[in-house]
């Protein structure tokens, strides 16, 4: 795990905690720091987007971006906290990955999360719904 | 030339999944791409909340009817990711033997479709008529042609009998065989080369930018396999070799299939020699699960799937992310279809291998007069192939 613990040394001041498992690296990120990360994870150590998990937890909303390494088989997953549930914003990684245009906007349709800098910020799944959606799916509650 | 928008779908009668794409045209070339997806949203991952991990295996099993096998491995992958369970020899050939079956008759399938899009049915056919015995083997080894409901957290679900290891290889050696003739074929057939060859290509650089998975990376260059990067199950023990090849058109995406499958039915010969010969437990107990997060993934015959779970220590997932293949690799159309003539279009669009490519497709226009007329996209492609044919042939 050489490359993990270099990643981890290089950005030591932009990440919080962290959880390492086997092949594994979960951590926080500060949403001024995403794209640095990001930046690093995706150009220099060559890693590939898989997806990104978008989930309510008891604080907020939180965004959780996994990182493939097809080299050694690792996972970084990079985790940003909302704290505001209400109007939650983050910065996008679609200018640095574009891999990551459809996922956003999916998390956009379902969490109502605003992703700045999203080069198109458009309903992904229900772009020609005869309804007016007036809240995000996930919170579209059963009365 | 003026520039017109040709929308494709929504509902066609022979659409098994849903999409919309809408193609801007410059004459007879492709200038834009654009696509419309969710006609078809299931709701999986929220169903999946409200349910058991074991029952949430058969709900995943039931995202896609080829790949009925990858969903459930990828799931099973992450919630003993969640503890690191372990999981017996005998179970891990297993899961590996079903995961390849399912890989051929896919590939098989997939390369039917690709020879019928553009013309050539005699492909079409071998493919299909191949792919039978495939399935019967399945039917075999899990009692199942499709959906084999075989997977379970910390093993598998049904044991392999070893009595019906002789008659499988039987159909591998028959499938082998025929397997090197449909890739002669298809390496020296003049015309499938000339019709393939340059068509829809992704180059390396964007196969990474999109983040592309599966054959349709590892034809662009792009080295990737969940196989190798992650060898889980018996892929640790097991010889086969990751395929990549460098052009990044379809025809190079048909090769990568080829050769895959001929490696598959080397991986399904290892697996069933130690069935045959060793026996063993296929199921490690697994009472709990503890309270956190788990990545799990396999290489579906389209590309990685993965999976994410989070676990609060009771018996159901708190969140429950899945990501197909064809997610990422749907997107690469607006890389892979700009500039190519709309002829090429069917076929570039189904060399990702998407779930609706089992289908025709027709387009609906409404001409200067607003008289409604229609284009046979399968048409238009199967058109292009017997002229490229005449032209070889002289004929």
């Amino acid at each position: 795990m050489h490359k993990m613990d270099e990643f981890l040394s290089v950005m030591d001041e932009k990440i919080g905690s962290s959880i390492r498992k086997k092949k594994r690296l979960y951590f926080d990120v500060d949403n001024v720091h995403l794209r640095e990360v990001v930046e690093y994870l995706f150009h220099t150590i060559g890693c590939r987007l898989s997806t990104a998990t978008a989930m309510e937890v008891y604080n907020g909303i939180e965004v959780l971006y996994h990182f493939s390494d097809d080299d050694t088989g690792a996972y970084y997953c990079p985790r940003v906290l909302m704290t505001d549930k209400e109007n939650p914003r983050m910065n996008s990684v679609t200018p640095i990955v574009k891999g990551a245009e459809w996922i956003e906007r999916e998390m956009m349709e379902y969490w109502g999360i605003t992703f700045d800098g999203h080069p198109r910020p458009e309903r992904l799944l229900s772009r020609e719904h005869p309804q007016n959606l007036d809240q995000p799916y996930r919170f579209r509650r059963m009365p | 030339m003026s520039k017109n928008t040709i929308p494709v779908g929504p509902y066609h009668p022979l659409l098994e999944e849903a999409e919309y794409f809408t193609m801007v045209v410059d004459g007879e070339t492709v200038v834009d791409i654009d696509l419309d997806i969710g006609w078809m949203h299931r709701g999986h991952e929220f169903l999946s909340e409200s349910r058991t991990f074991t029952q949430s295996i058969y709900l995943v099993e039931r995202i896609c009817g080829i790949c009925s096998t990858s969903h459930p491995l990828a799931c099973v992958h992450a919630v003993e990711d969640v503890d690191n369970i372990e999981i017996p020899p005998r179970a891990a050939y297993i899961r590996t033997l079903i995961g390849e079956l399912e890989r051929i008759h896919s590939h098989l399938l997939w390369l039917g479709l690709a020879g019928h899009f553009i013309g050539y049915d005699t492909l079409w056919m071998w493919s299909w008529k191949y792919r039978e015995p495939v399935l019967e083997l399945c039917e075999i080894v899990s009692g199942n042609r499709n959906h084999y409901g075989m997977m379970r957290v910390g093993g598998v679900a049904k044991d392999v009998d070893p009595d019906s290891v002789p008659e499988a290889m039987e159909t591998l050696n028959m499938l082998e065989k025929k397997m090197h003739m449909v890739a002669k074929a298809a390496k020296d057939d003049p015309v499938l080369k000339s019709r393939l060859k340059g068509v829809g290509v992704l180059s390396h650089q964007d196969a990474i930018d999109y983040c592309a998975v599966g054959p349709t990376s590892r034809a662009s260059g792009v080295r990737g396999d969940v196989r190798k990067d992650e060898p889980l199950d018996a892929y640790d023990v097991i010889d086969f070799e990751e395929i990549v090849l460098e052009n990044g058109d379809v025809y190079d995406k048909l090769v990568v299939r080829v050769l895959e499958t001929l490696e598959s039915i080397k991986i399904v010969r290892q697996c069933l020699e130690y069935l045959q010969k060793k026996n063993g437990a296929i199921l490690n107990n697994v009472k709990e699960v503890s309270p956190g997060e788990g990545i799990g993934r396999y290489e579906a015959p389209r590309g990685e799937v993965f999976h994410y779970v989070r676990t609060d220590g009771t018996n159901r997932p708190i969140r429950h992310k899945v990501r197909a293949p064809s997610y990422v690799n749907i997107p690469t159309y607006a890389a892979s279809c700009k500039g190519i003539p709309l002829a090429d279009a069917l076929i570039t669009t189904a060399s990702v291998d998407p779930c609706y490519c089992c289908t025709e497709r027709s387009l609906k226009l409404v001409d200067p007069d607003l008289n409604p007329y229609e284009i046979d996209l399968l048409k238009l492609s199967r058109e292009k192939t017997a002229q490229v044919r005449r032209e070889i042939h002289g004929k």
